[in-house]
């Protein structure tokens, strides 16, 4: 408006220069600020929008690196803004030309899939027990079930290693075996299993399982016909959960085999073997690519799976 | 032949018993109901038959079977439950014929049971409906067409009506005595609710904490009732009890002036035992109001105190004049209190003196346990004619 003569040093008006109502003079955040002195909402929202950003960037960030890192060639510079003309895709058919790497995801899928199976017939069963039961001691036992899984895992190795390379009973060898893996699978993620079926199954109202026994069936075909078909959102939780558990496992993965695909190592070996590709150097590149590669199968299972779990939950299933 | 017995059947949890050594004996094609309050055993009794409970002791046999240890599946037995207990995840037709497909029929075998089942019930053309779909009176036609469709030895039908509303219960009521009529099977019925009970029923088994108080035609049990729970149990609005003792020369009240003059002795009762005086309300008569009753009491002093129009009577809550003054007002039956039922057209007032009769041939004398001494304090010559003293134990 007028020249900076009417601005005093400490940013206020000069006073008495005239009486009109002036428009204050302001700055971009500062017009931002009295919006939203009018409307709290906006205030609501940008900082929703903050939040979010900074969520999206921490978890994904990683992500983005670990595809520049693999599309970066070995002897280019590495970048957070890679240069585009450098780059090379070629990498992530190298994964599969280097090692057997196709053998080591199926095995990890392989794997994944049958502990889960087992888990969800297992847990269904205790789960049966637990929510649908009257019996003492109850309480207690299922508190000593759960009480397993807040284990280290580490504290189980050494007994079971020993027990699966046969030093405790001869004849059992279990190690380079699928059942070095999915035995101490099974027996760490149950729990949650057992958990979540047993609050699923104990809201199945008593009648239908009643209903079911005087149709025909016996306890255990009114478990698998009716009460686990109404509880479909459940144990398509506890199965999503258990399967990326297990697929994600690190610790028994590495340790129950010698790494080799043909004795059922997942994952976690064939990236250790890509690591290994160069002759000289560490072949961060393939890694990552490697990397990229496994993570797909748990991505695509969760998008599917999740649209289920929240369709499943909101029809209602449960009503009576 | 699907004969139903029960043989000394109890069932104790933790520390209360369900079930106190019962015994039932229900014949082939017969209709039988229990009743009771809510946690006299009649459920746990129905539990015991299906198989859904096992007995902590005694024999249910079902067509002379001994069942006790069979799990429902293997008892020839279907029931309707209150809480209809459709399976959601199903549509009609994979309810009613999930019993079927458990016992591997034929695709063709069950498609024509289904279709037929689902005639008796009036629900062709839904079957591919989803039970969410569905009103609550059709619901229970799918579980009661998936009870019938297996052609069962027993129906087992645990109070089906009670969630469904007013009018649809009494439609559902006529059409379940059709299908009784149809059918032919036994069916046990349990509901508490008394004119599905009197209506419907060969027998009534009134059940209280557990041990079978009678168990006779619904007729029987109204006009003969065993004991002082079946007589107040039976019946609504529920019997007068009069409480009193036995004079030299009759019954006197302990409250009020009803006094029934009678010889003790031609009823085996000794002077100073002390008795219950049931009377129905309707057997309460206005002494002005009639005159043609040929066994009448001597006239008790009353006022009325409350009336309740119903439209087709009136009942009339009447005070006997001592405990007005008094001024008893405890909750439940009030000692001096008698509920008369008299026609609509009846010129009575509240708050109006009148002297009340009660019919002799229609009372009822209960001893100090509540055991039936007397149905009908007539005098000898007429009690010969009469129903007196034909009582109906509690036993099997």
């Amino acid at each position: 408006m007028s020249g900076d003569d009417d601005v005093r040093s400490d940013g206020g008006i000069a006073a008495g220069r005239t009486s009109a109502e002036r428009e204050l003079k302001r700055g971009p955040v500062q017009r931002w600020v009295n919006k939203a002195i009018k409307d709290p909402q906006r205030v609501y929202r940008a900082m929703f929008y903050v939040a979010t950003i900074f969520f999206l960037v921490t978890t994904l960030f990683p992500f983005y690196f670990l595809l520049v890192l693999a599309i970066t060639p070995d002897t280019g510079a590495l970048a957070v803004l890679p240069q585009l003309n450098t780059l090379q895709f070629g990498v992530f058919l190298e994964v599969f030309q280097k090692i057997n790497f196709l053998r080591y995801m199926l095995n990890s899928i392989v794997l994944a899939l049958a502990t889960t199976a087992l888990v969800l017939l297992l847990a269904s069963l205790a789960g049966y027990v637990f929510g649908r039961l009257e019996f003492p001691g109850r309480q207690p036992m299922m508190l000593l079930v759960l009480a397993i899984s807040y284990f280290p895992p580490a504290a189980f190795f050494v007994p079971l290693y020993q027990l699966f390379t046969g030093n405790v009973i001869t004849g059992v060898n279990l190690y380079n075996t699928p059942g070095s893996m999915m035995l101490p699978f099974s027996a760490l993620f149950m729990p949650l299993s057992i958990f979540i079926l047993t609050t699923f199954y104990g809201q199945i109202p008593d009648g239908l399982e009643d209903a079911a026994r005087v149709e025909g069936t016996t306890r255990l075909g009114a478990l698998f016909r009716v009460i686990v078909p109404l509880s479909a959102p459940g144990v398509a939780t506890a199965g999503v959960l258990t399967f990326i558990a297990v697929y994600n496992e690190f610790f028994f993965s590495q340790l129950m085999n010698n790494g080799q695909p043909e004795n059922w190592a997942p994952i976690v070996g064939g990236l250790l073997s890509l690591q290994r590709a160069g002759q000289f150097e560490v072949t961060y590149g393939i890694m990552a690519a490697g990397s990229i590669i496994a993570v797909i199968p748990v991505a695509v299972l969760v998008v599917i799976a999740q649209e289920k779990i929240v369709s499943g939950l909101t029809s209602g299933a449960l009503k009576e | 032949m699907a004969r139903v017995q029960l043989e000394h059947v109890t069932k104790r949890y933790d520390d209360v018993t369900a079930v106190d050594d019962m015994n039932l004996d229900i014949d082939h094609g017969e209709f039988v109901t229990l009743v009771g309050p809510s946690g006299c055993g009649k459920s746990t009794t129905m539990e015991t038959i299906s198989g859904l409970t096992v007995p902590t002791e005694g024999t249910v046999r079902i067509g002379e079977r001994d069942v006790t240890n069979l799990p429902p599946k293997d008892r020839g037995i279907s029931m309707v439950f209150q809480n209809i207990a459709l399976f959601p995840h199903m549509d009609v037709y994979e309810n009613i014929s999930f019993g079927l497909r458990l016992r591997n029929y034929e695709k063709e075998e069950i498609d024509k049971r289904v279709d037929e089942a689902a005639e008796v019930v009036e629900l062709e053309g839904m079957l591919d409906r989803m039970p969410d779909e569905m009103s609550g009176g059709q619901r229970q036609r799918v579980a009661i067409a998936r009870a019938i469709v297996r052609d069962p030895d027993v129906f087992l039908m645990d109070e089906p009506l009670a969630n469904l509303d007013a009018k649809l219960r009494v439609h559902m009521r006529t059409q379940l005595q059709r299908l009784h009529r149809e059918l032919d099977t036994t069916i046990i019925y349990v509901t508490h609710n008394q004119a599905e009970a009197m209506t419907m029923s060969d027998r009534i088994a009134v059940l209280d904490t557990g041990q079978l108080q009678q168990i006779a035609p619904p007729l029987v049990c109204y006009n003969e009732p065993a004991n002082l729970f079946v007589a107040t149990f039976i019946g609504s609005p529920s019997m007068n009890t009069i409480e009193g003792e036995i004079t030299n020369d009759g019954f006197a009240s302990t409250y009020g002036q009803v006094a029934v003059e009678f010889d003790p002795t031609a009823f085996g009762l000794t002077p100073g035992q002390s008795v219950t005086l049931g009377v129905r309300p309707e057997d309460v008569y206005v002494t002005t109001l009639v005159d043609d009753l040929a066994h009448p009491t001597a006239p008790v002093p009353t006022r009325s105190d409350v009336l309740e129009p119903m439209g087709d009577e009136i009942f009339v809550y009447l005070v006997t004049e001592d405990i007005a003054e008094g001024g008893s007002m405890e909750e439940g039956s009030d000692p001096g209190e008698i509920l008369m039922s008299v026609d609509p057209d009846s010129d009575v007032q509240e708050d109006q003196e009148m002297d009340v009769i009660l019919d002799r041939s229609k009372l009822h004398l209960f001893d100090e346990d509540g055991e039936a001494i007397t149905h009908g304090l007539v005098e000898a010559p007429a009690a010969a004619s009469g129903p007196a003293g034909t009582e109906v134990e509690g036993d099997d």
